[in-house]
């Protein structure tokens, strides 16, 4: 016989991987999940699914998830197996010690956008209410900050103004340093799909991307732009919009100042950003600068969607503000099949935005700063709280070095591989004294705690996830959590061990308390949630069920305007020369997701098992270097060994990898500048060298250490 | 705007993708019912709460008109249009059960039978099998002659298998790849009999463009495409 199992029971939560945010049908057979059917009512994947969400979710059962807290002295010690109020009691003692040896400001704690708004929220209480300081910051420092500073200062609100189904009211849609089919795969589906019904397609990324060139799919204009030249393209861009007068002035002057814009004109049309001048300087066609410009203006519709391209730079931020500009100059926002949306990695980077995980701002980005604002926290959680932003993560791990922070609370975090400068990271973290890691797995970032404490998968807790379009929607338990407690539960446990009492009965009243301290949640709450399946904040009294376009009459800013910002180029200090001459990129491939914790559990590692460099043939062959061979990529930083795959994804003077696997050590490579505004790491620009080696030095000593296992045996 | 992408509903299936517009009233099997011009007749059935039996339609994906199954009859109209790819009318009069459509269905199920695993009738729990219980048969009266009991199972993929034996050619697969994921991988190839689902380049799933999205296995409805998590101990053709 071979008929299947029949599931016997089925619960409608969210897909934890990227920030689309698909609803899923978790079908369990005796207790065990047995398969994750998309469900037909998200409004994000109408039934869609891609395959991360929809068949690697073996992770949550994998036999290396830590399911008893562990807990040592030292760093050099083997892990002790302990119960959890040992574990608990012997974490806030820690954190405390440090605090009463080195000062308040001593410790902090990082969250994770793969952690529900729930989870998120609690920690950045945790930090404020219990440690008593801002050192809260969460992964979106690393990504999606620039998204936040960028979008925030033109259009008022750092979010995607859309929902995705607009997309199919557009007809040009531009695609800027983002990657949908492997990124976004069931974003790129509802894209590809707005393509075949005639819509026109402008990419600007340094590789031919899917999205570029595939079966029935072809950019319309592919910018093949040098590595960080974004703010000069975008400028140029503009250059032309301002230049061959194709703004929407009846827009500008109903909906912004009209002296800014011209301030801004001024500085786009200036003859340093022509395409004449700029095209040479990014590698591309200045002509291919004109007909992106002329199709963007012309619309009707225009939609931006944008990716880590945009911000993991020196001027992301810059970047971001000139899709903003840009998008107001041409009036492509306030209605269906326009609008500016950035694609958020994570499945909860918008959450973790939302909901005050950041050093200077409460949920809402509300500042510590401001009186007020403290009072309503201070009222509700009833304790002082600090009026002094905190720590930045990159600055916790310099404040690390300098001796004035000491331990830290990470939450589902793997800085040590996920973070820009490995080398750095690594002798921050082992000047720390006490350091509690919340995960699932031991990772890089284990090798240097003093605490673990086991934490759920998403399909073991309740809660929500705030998705790239704005959209709350319900995770739901669908089996028991492995390792006892749900993560909310446990940080809930930490603070009563601090001596900071609280309770909640369940994770909908978290929500609650979310909806009462931070605005545009507001009218959220499981009831609602369950009843309507999903709602895109602003969600209150005038929106009950949510809001799907923003901006529609005017900009959440002061005066209610959008307003046009200066955007300068200004090259990245990172730059090529005789002994780094290559640039080095890095993105993300379908099958596996971020550092891989998950996906590299699963049998998801059979399509990519290991990080490759690709390499146009020509730097390739000047250099020595067949097809397939193990190569040495050193930048001013640090060094790696990775195979090098020929490609003619990328142009000559471009090297290209994606950074799933931890062996590879990407990051020991890449540089430690960051954004101007926000700290967010330049991972997309590092000068390198590539050099042909034998093989990985790595892989000698396994092979060696295997063959003597083998005689020994 | 989106109907066809927001009106679908979780658990129901109303065969062709919902549409917007100005509705047109027409009465199937004496149910009144109100459904937006550019409808199918399947779907305003279902709407009426007659639903028809189909193999190769689904509402995520455009109507085929493959499988005849969904037969009906319209009064005024000689024949037995398909309901999927029939649009509804003002003051249309449908038929779906009658003695010739049972005849009309039953033949065509007894063929699909003909070539279908007999292990693995009794027990299922497919659309198919759902189509089987509907129109009331289980059984043909073929001679085992021609059918695709050999060829070979591509489990070459580590999240689905695909059983050809099990596969009825309605498209549905191809179909999804090309229209809901965008990624071209599947195609029909061969005439008649000898026509089957081939990937890419007729290579293997693993092999072949496919992306694993899973949207060919959502949709396949008779488990010839599916998951290998639901088998205990490996799979086995009945």
């Amino acid at each position: 016989m071979a008929n299947p199992i029949k599931p016997d029971n089925s619960v409608v939560t969210t897909c934890a991987y990227c920030g689309v945010g698909c609803g899923f049908k978790a079908e369990t057979y005796e207790g065990r999940v047995v398969r994750m059917i998309p469900w037909k009512e998200g409004k994000a994947n109408h039934g869609h699914s891609c395959i991360k969400g929809r068949f690697a979710f073996d992770y949550y059962i994998s036999p290396e998830r830590v399911l008893t807290p562990l807990i040592r002295t030292t760093i050099d010690e083997p892990w002790r197996s302990v119960g959890w109020p040992e574990a608990i009691e012997y974490a806030a003692k820690g954190l405390r010690r440090v605090q009463e040896k080195f000062g308040r400001t001593s410790v902090g704690a990082v969250s994770s956008s793969r952690c529900t708004n729930e989870e998120i929220f609690l920690t950045q209480k945790f930090a404020r209410a219990v440690l008593g300081n801002n050192n809260i910051d969460n992964c979106a420092r690393i990504c999606h900050s620039p998204t936040q500073f960028g979008l925030s200062a033109t259009v008022g609100w750092g979010a995607a103004s859309q929902h995705f189904d607009s997309i199919l009211q557009a007809d040009v849609i531009m695609v800027v340093g983002a990657n949908p089919t492997e990124g976004h795969p069931v974003f790129g589906s509802l894209m590809k799909r707005r393509i075949r019904q005639g819509a026109k397609l402008i990419v600007l990324d340094p590789r031919q991307t899917e999205s570029v060139k595939s079966p029935h799919l072809k950019a319309d204009v592919h910018l093949p732009l040098r590595p960080g030249t974004n703010v000069a393209v975008l400028d140029s861009i503009s250059h032309v919009v301002v230049r061959e007068n194709l703004y929407a002035e009846d827009f500008i002057r109903a909906r912004c100042e009209w002296h800014e814009f011209e301030n801004w004109a001024a500085l786009v049309g200036s003859d340093q950003y022509a395409p004449e001048v700029i095209g040479p300087l990014a590698g591309i066609d200045p002509q291919d600068i004109r007909k992106a410009a002329r199709l963007y203006a012309g619309g009707p519709n225009s939609a931006i969607y944008y990716g880590l391209g945009v911000t993991e730079h020196s001027q992301g931020s810059t970047g971001v503000m000139c899709l903003g500009n840009l998008a107001l100059a041409c009036g492509m926002l306030g209605r269906e099949g326009v609008g500016v949306n950035p694609l958020r990695g994570q499945g909860n980077v918008q959450g973790g935005s939302c909901l005050g995980s950041w050093p200077h701002v409460f949920s809402g980005y509300r500042f510590v700063t401001d009186d007020a604002v403290r009072a309503s926290f201070e009222k509700d959680w009833g304790v002082t709280l600090d009026s002094e932003p905190g720590l930045r993560l990159p600055n916790m791990f310099d404040a690390a070095l300098t001796g004035h922070f000491r331990g830290m609370y990470i939450m589902g975090e793997d800085p040590v591989q996920s973070d820009p400068n490995q080398n750095h990271i690594v002798e921050a973290m082992r000047r720390m004294e006490f350091v509690i890691l919340h995960d699932l797995f031991l990772n890089e970032t284990s090798k240097y705690a003093h605490v673990f404490l086991p934490g759920s998968s998403s399909l073991e807790k309740d809660g929500t996830f705030t998705s790239a379009e704005r959209r709350v929607n319900r995770v739901r338990k669908v089996v028991e959590p492995m390792a006892g407690y749900q993560d909310w539960e446990i940080v809930v446990m930490l603070m009563n061990a601090m001596g900071y009492p609280a309770e909640y009965s369940n994770a909908g009243e978290i929500l609650d308390e979310i909806a009462r301290l931070s605005p545009a949640y507001q009218g959220l709450s499981f009831a609602l949630l369950d009843r309507v399946g999903s709602a895109q904040w602003p969600c209150n009294e005038s929106a009950p069920e949510g809001t799907e376009v923003l901006h529609t009459k005017s900009f959440p800013r002061a005066n209610g305007r959008g307003t046009f910002m200066l955007t300068e180029y200004v090259p990245t200090a990172e730059r090529t020369s005789d002994r780094f001459p290559l640039l080095l990129t890095t993105g993300r491939i379908l099958t596996q997701y971020n550092v891989g914790t998950q996906t590299r559990r699963t049998p998801n590692t059979r399509w990519h098992s290991e990080d490759r460099l690709e390499i146009s043939r020509e730097d390739a062959e000047a250099r020595g270097i067949r097809d397939g061979e193990w190569v040495q990529l050193t930048s001013r930083f640090g060094t790696t060994k990775l195979r090098a795959q020929f490609s003619t994804r990328v142009n000559a003077g471009v090297v290209y990898t994606t950074f799933h696997h931890a062996k590879s050590r990407v990051n020991r490579v890449t540089s430690d500048l960051s954004d101007w505004a926000t700290n967010c790491p330049e991972y997309k620009v590092t000068a390198v060298e590539v050099t042909r080696v034998e093989q990985a030095s790595e892989t000698a000593t396994a092979k060696r250490k295997k063959q003597k296992a083998l005689e020994m045996a | 705007m989106w109907a066809e992408l927001r009106e679908l509903r979780d658990g129901i299936d109303t065969g062709t993708p919902p549409r917007d517009g100005p509705n047109v009233t027409l009465t199937v099997d004496g149910v009144e019912v109100s459904v937006p011009a550019g409808t199918s007749i399947m779907l305003a059935a279902a709407k009426a709460g007659r639903s028809v039996p189909k193999l190769c339609a689904t509402d995520m994906l455009e109507a085929f008109g493959s499988c005849r199954v969904c037969l009906v009859e319209i009064e005024g109209r000689s024949g037995f249009p398909a309901s999927c790819t029939s649009l509804v009318a003002d003051s249309m009069v449908v038929r779906t059960q009658s003695d010739d459509l049972q005849r009309l269905r039953k033949g065509v199920i007894e063929l699909y039978l003909s070539d279908f695993p007999s292990g693995d009738i009794p027990g299922g729990w497919s659309e198919f099998h759902t189509v089987l219980d509907q129109v009331g048969v289980k059984t043909h009266p073929y001679a085992p002659i021609d059918n695709h009991m050999d060829a070979p199972i591509d489990s070459s993929n580590p999240y689905f298998l695909f059983d050809p034996a099990k596969c009825i050619v309605c498209s549905r697969c191809v179909r999804a790849c090309a229209d809901i994921q965008g990624t071209f991988a599947l195609t029909i190839d061969g005439r008649g009999f000898r026509s089957k689902v081939a990937a890419g380049m007729d290579e293997t799933f693993f092999e072949s463009p496919c992306v694993s999205c899973g949207a060919c296995v959502q949709t396949c409805p008779t488990q010839a495409l599916i998951e290998k998590s639901l088998f205990v101990g490996g799979y086995s053709r009945g």
